[in-house]
């Protein structure tokens, strides 16, 4: 999977937003926080991922097990999709 | 891991107290010109377009976009393009268009009057955030009395029904005058024609660059203006659970604080109603701008010790910009904003 680059990361207090750029304005209707982890994986992202490759990332980043970032990864990247963020 | 914010305002509060406590420029205001279409006597800026020595101070396209460029780094999200009128800039897309992609969220103040299927086709390319147009009137008549311009108000709606075609998000705010106070039920009809979103406001303050302003023959007596506000039960509420009367800190809406006005020429000021200190950003770059508006702000005086002493200081809209607007420095009464307080005090404390 890879992010769509209609959305960019700003950092804004300690907050991750996800702010919708051109005609995803209309699409969007307002603003996407994320936390430190999804933060982490968006800005991965911006490459063709796997999940895989994804869990060893975020494993290796964080403390977490490979099966709680997996199943995390996987339910996050579902969100992604329905919210139409990946190409 | 993520959400999509439906609760926008618990969100903005969340940026809003972060922003405060490191000082960051949060929002920004760009009054991109203070040349108007329209010639509206309540004005606190307008200028004729033809206006040279006003046209002749606005920055560059080139040199907001570079604003923009740097106002984000320093943590701007949040940026308002205003007037004067923006669109009569012939120039407006060249700014407005590399803007979209840095990552903001873009709100404009118009009139709506110069929107054209054109104006409205390139907005709906790249959307902004939203657009915000001012309503003087809920018919010709009116709404020309008040902007003093011939054709103004068709050419308004049409502006709107442009932008409402191409789902652009559109807020009426309906600014109320003596002239048009009788009809904020019918601009309020206006609005729900589209469904639109609608705020109306009635707080007045007189021109920043100390020409003659026309106000008095506009502004709402504070009897007319209470019975305009005590329709909106939130806002009545708002008064009276207002802690404005314990504070003494200077600007406690914040403006200076997380957010800045740079004016057509360049010159930041802490907002739209306080025209100071007015430091040139093009000479010294947004950050060192920003750094001399915070001491600015640091070095403002709090309340006078008139007003702290006022029984009605919770129900009062006094801030430095009010003072300097009305009495040249940052500090003490003014006598309109007085009797509104007292008159709220009266009205809101008696119906507990």
């Amino acid at each position: 999977m890879i992010r769509k680059e209609s959305f960019l990361l700003q950092t804004v207090g300690g907050e991750h937003l996800l702010v919708p750029l051109g005609s995803q304005v209309m699409d969007t209707n307002g603003i996407i926080t994320l936390n430190e982890t999804a933060a982490f994986i968006w800005d991965l992202l911006e490459e063709e991922r796997t999940i895989e490759e994804l869990t060893t990332a975020v494993a290796g980043r964080f403390e977490v097990s490979r099966g709680q970032a997996e199943s995390d990864i996987t339910l996050f990247a579902e969100k992604l999709d329905q919210n139409g963020l990946l190409q | 891991m993520s959400r999509l914010t439906d609760d926008y305002g618990a969100l903005l509060n969340k940026l809003q107290k972060s922003a405060a406590e490191h000082r960051q420029p949060l929002n920004v205001t760009f009054e991109l010109t203070a040349r108007c279409n329209q010639a509206c006597r309540m004005c606190y800026i307008s200028r004729p377009v033809t206006d040279s020595i006003a046209r002749n101070r606005e920055l560059t396209a080139a040199e907001w976009v570079d604003i923009a460029g740097q106002a984000k780094k320093e943590g701007m999200l949040f940026l308002l393009l205003t007037g004067g009128e923006i669109f009569v800039r012939p120039d407006f897309f060249e700014i407005y268009r590399p803007l979209t992609g840095m990552g903001l969220l873009i709100s404009l103040y118009t009139s709506a009057t110069l929107v054209t299927d054109s104006v409205a086709d390139q907005l709906a390319e790249m959307p902004p955030h939203r657009v915000e147009v001012s309503l003087y009137g809920a018919n010709a008549d009116t709404y020309e009395t008040v902007t003093g311009t011939p054709g103004s108000f068709a050419r308004c709606l049409k502006g709107i029904e442009a932008l409402v075609k191409r789902n652009i998000n559109v807020v009426l705010k309906a600014t109320i005058t003596r002239q048009n106070a009788g009809e904020l039920y019918d601009m309020q009809k206006i609005a729900k024609r589209w469904d639109l979103q609608f705020s109306a406001s009635w707080l007045l303050t007189g021109r920043t660059d100390g020409m003659p302003s026309g106000i008095d023959a506009c502004r709402l007596s504070p009897s007319q203006a209470l019975a305009i506000e005590e329709a909106d039960p939130d806002l009545v509420e708002e008064w009276r659970n207002s802690e404005m009367s314990s504070g003494k800190e200077n600007f406690y809406c914040q403006a200076g604080k997380t957010s800045c006005l740079i004016d057509p020429a360049g010159a930041m000021n802490v907002c739209s109603d306080l025209p100071a200190p007015g430091i040139m950003v093009p000479d010294v770059g947004f950050r060192e701008a920003w750094k001399e508006l915070q001491r600015f702000v640091e070095a403002a005086p709090g309340l006078s010790a008139e007003c702290l002493d006022c029984d009605a200081i919770q129900y009062c809209a006094i801030c430095p910009a009010w003072s300097y607007l009305e009495n040249g420095r940052m500090a003490g009464s003014v006598e309109y904003l007085c009797k509104i307080a007292h008159e709220r005090k009266k009205r809101y404390e008696s119906e507990q």
